[in-house]
């Protein structure tokens, strides 16, 4: 059966009790947002992951494909949006492969809220579901504890916040294609400089009606390292030094043994 | 006291105080106004359309009227993936009741389930509803659900954090057999005083009325001091 | 016997080459063995009756009932293999009880005779099971006042809505038939076992659709259809039982309840009355005609 095993959580929980400190989740501080627009649904995320203070990786992705006309925004415990919406893309699949017709975007929010309701919130996965299917447009919200909203356009995440008040300020109906993306990225960067938990550069998705779906990675990269005004190297020489004494190759013999070891040299080393 | 999840509770010299209200933390809650009328062809459901989380307003458009069957809806109010995950499995049994039985389901069927659920589950929701609907033999129905499952049949019914703040108006202003107008305009005023006075409460006002002629939706928004649109679709 | 030494006779689950399953036709056989059982439908209620034949002295009279009670409105009475009648009242008492777990009200009369036709069907389906030897009829009464939940608070506005739609029109007499195949209808007037030809003659004559009779003379009738169903079989003697369910502003406010000593005695001495009457008759005016049947 596929599910979850609780064994560790239940160890911390005692080790905790003894005094402990408990481990930490890497959680992706993030901002997503979603936004529907004439001819079909637009995504788009941050690629900063956070392990406590520390940015754990400056361009991870948090777009994830469940379907090609279906895919997902995720911000909450890395591991649990991965793992959750590979399961989901997995069941869809099959559902799809039953049925012998394409998913539906409510489908796979059903799904994801009744897995995610049996979890009563301890799978932390936060998701913005999008998508296009024969009955139309879908895009909606899913929360940790099993909640859902559909909306014409939402954000999530720590940056959800920022995001939002772009949309709010700026956002107006029947948008087009070009217009969506702007405004999605636009949200985003909201969150990239104005959220601590969210930076980098810009993923958008773009699911449109009888088009294929394009996976815009790195869209925009707002926070590039570019050329430095100045350069801070010191030029040789500038440490003087009192004496200097030259060894050869052989002389360093003296100091150390040389073993050889056994087995295929190109195989790399891996710790224990 | 530390208690991640589940129940808190403490020992009071009164007895014991539970507070069964208790949300997960990061939990969507539906800080809430909702309401549902009898009047003399049907029933009126009334909710305002604030999501929170926290402090953060998640949906300021929320449809917290739900639909269980034709003529059967229900307001929603507390945990929303708790409510959500409720109307969907009484939804489901419904559905399944019209088909094995060949007939449409009573309001007092829907209301059994929402009772089943809410109080074998008590421990673990956080969730009041009320029903209300319409059926040829009973005409329209009120019943409400509230945290520990018990089952009220009512001749109006209000709930939600914003409930608390009109009461006074529903006894004031409350009157047996109203029209369909003097209905609306009774859940419309009701309404707007707890969105006014509850900070949890906002955004539009949805109505939902169930009579003989099957459900019709209503919207009033902010803008207009709650006075329109009115009937959407 | 067609069947016999064809092997399409011994296992349930097998049809024979002509499409019939001889287990299901061999218990219909046990039922036509079994004391007749009749039960009428009429506007104001529905009466169960049933002619049990006393197979020895020593039992007592009056005990040993063959008419159930499965819920407060709902009674079954069957023909054929007693125990298998048991077996199948608890099951319906089971599914009555389940229905209130679910649904906090009674089972539909119509919803109860679906759920047990198809209990008697399965029965039908597996080579490791036999059919039920019984026919069963299943009589009660939808409720036509305003229904609760069960264990609600409060009853609602004391005026106008609020489930109290004046001049609806619901609930009502339901009586049903299951057979061993599981087969089950809807009837006015239904009789099974040994005389079940005669009865449902008699039932046919009665014009129940109309809706004329009234559930005080179906009483009556009932038990005289027994008594003219028990002609065939005067050797035997036997003990009329019978129930009734009446709506609720009747006699038994819409339960299931044995009819009262006194009527259902008078109820007799009228079958007895009309049984003479007809002997009288057959000897006056039937002598010639029907004696040049035979």
């Amino acid at each position: 059966m596929t599910g979850f095993d609780f064994s560790n959580y239940n160890r911390n929980a005692a080790l905790q009790a003894r005094g402990a400190p408990g481990p930490k989740a890497t959680s992706t501080g993030t901002t997503i947002v979603g936004c529907i627009f004439d001819n079909g649904v637009v995504i788009a995320a941050d690629t900063r992951a956070t392990s406590g203070p520390i940015v754990a990786d400056k361009n991870c992705e948090k777009l994830h494909y469940i379907a090609p006309k279906i895919w997902c925004a995720g911000a909450g415990t890395a591991a649990d949006t991965e793992f959750t919406t590979a399961l989901i893309s997995s069941n869809i699949e099959l559902h799809s492969l039953s049925t012998g017709r394409p998913p539906r975007v409510i489908t796979c929010m059903t799904m994801l809220k009744q897995h995610l309701f049996r979890y009563q919130g301890h799978i932390g996965a936060y998701l913005v579901v999008a998508g296009v299917d024969p009955t139309g447009t879908g895009l909606y919200t899913v929360h940790a504890h099993g909640s859902t909203d559909k909306l014409p356009y939402v954000t999530m995440g720590s940056g959800s916040l920022a995001a939002m008040s772009v949309f709010e300020s700026t956002w107006k109906p029947n948008l087009n294609k070009e217009e969506a993306i702007a405004l999605a990225s636009e949200a985003i960067k909201a969150g990239i400089f104005n959220d601590l938990g969210s930076g980098s550069n810009v993923d958008v998705c773009v699911i449109e009606k009888d088009k294929p779906t394009q996976l815009l990675r790195n869209y925009m990269t707002p926070n590039d390292r570019g050329q430095k005004e100045r350069d801070y190297r010191f030029a040789k020489g500038t440490t003087a030094y009192l004496n200097e004494r030259v060894f050869s190759k052989e002389d360093l013999r003296k100091y150390v043994t040389v073993e050889e070891i056994s087995g295929d040299p190109n195989l790399m080393e891996v710790d224990p | 006291m530390v208690a991640s999840h589940g129940l808190t509770g403490m020992l009071g010299e009164d007895g014991i105080h539970v507070d069964m209200n208790h949300l997960k933390s990061g939990e969507v809650n539906l800080g809430t106004s909702i309401m549902a009328i009898n009047f003399k062809d049907g029933v009126i459901l009334g909710a305002d359309s604030r999501t929170t989380t926290g402090a953060y307003i998640a949906n300021r458009v929320t449809d917290k009227l739900t639909q269980v069957h034709d003529t059967i809806w229900c307001c929603r109010s507390g945990s929303a993936a708790d409510t959500q995950a409720v109307a969907d499995i009484v939804s489901y049994h419904l559905n399944m009741y019209s088909i094995v039985n060949n007939e449409a389901p009573s309001t007092q069927v829907a209301a059994a389930l929402f009772q089943e659920l809410c109080y074998e589950n008590k421990d673990m929701l956080s969730a009041g509803i009320i029903i209300a609907g319409y059926d040829p033999r009973h005409g329209g129905q009120v019943y409400s659900i509230p945290l520990g499952g018990s089952l009220h049949k009512q001749s109006y019914s209000i709930g939600g954090s914003g409930s608390t703040y009109i009461y006074g108006y529903c006894d004031a202003n409350w009157r047996e057999n109203m029209t369909e107008e003097e209905g609306i305009k009774f859940v419309r005023g009701a309404l707007r005083e707890a969105i006014k006075w509850d900070g949890s409460s906002g955004g539009v006002i949805r109505l939902v009325v169930l009579t003989a002629n099957g459900a019709q939706r209503h919207l009033y928004l902010p803008d207009t001091d709650y006075t329109g649109p009115g009937v959407t679709r | 016997m067609t069947s016999i030494g064809t092997g399409y006779d011994l296992s349930n689950s097998v049809f024979s080459p002509d499409g019939r399953n001889f287990q299901v036709e061999y218990a219909v056989k046990a039922v036509e063995n079994g004391g007749t059982a009749v039960g009428i439908r009429c506007k104001d209620g529905v009466v169960l009756a049933v002619e049990k034949i006393i197979t020895s002295k020593l039992l007592k009279p009056g005990a040993n009932k063959r008419i159930s009670t499965v819920d407060r409105h709902v009674g079954i009475v069957s023909a054929g293999l007693a125990p298998d009648g048991r077996h199948f009242v608890s099951r319906a008492r089971d599914e009555a009880s389940s229905w209130r777990g679910v649904y906090k009200g009674p089972i539909p009369i119509s919803a109860l005779a679906n759920r047990l036709g198809s209990y008697v069907q399965a029965y039908t389906l597996y080579s490791s099971v036999r059919p039920f030897g019984v026919t069963s009829i299943v009589g009660g009464w939808d409720s036509e006042a305003e229904l609760a939940v069960d264990g609600q608070v409060g009853s609602g506005p004391q005026s106008g809505a609020g489930g109290k739609v004046k001049g609806a029109k619901s609930g009502g007499p339901g009586l049903y038939m299951i057979e061993p195949s599981g087969l089950y209808w809807g009837y006015y007037g239904a009789a099974t076992g040994k005389g079940r030809q005669a009865a449902k003659a008699e039932l046919e004559k009665l014009d129940l659709a109309s809706e004329k009779l009234s559930l005080h003379d179906a009483v009556k009738e009932a038990a005289r259809i027994i008594y003219v169903a028990h002609e065939d079989n005067k050797d035997k003697e036997f003990e009329l039982e019978m129930s009734w369910i009446s709506s609720l502003d009747g006699p038994t406010k819409g339960r299931h309840e044995e009819v009262p000593k006194e009527l259902l005695e008078e109820a007799e001495r009228a079958a007895k009355r009309a049984l003479e009457g007809d002997d009288e008759e057959d000897e006056e005016g039937a002598k010639g005609s029907e004696r040049m049947e035979e």
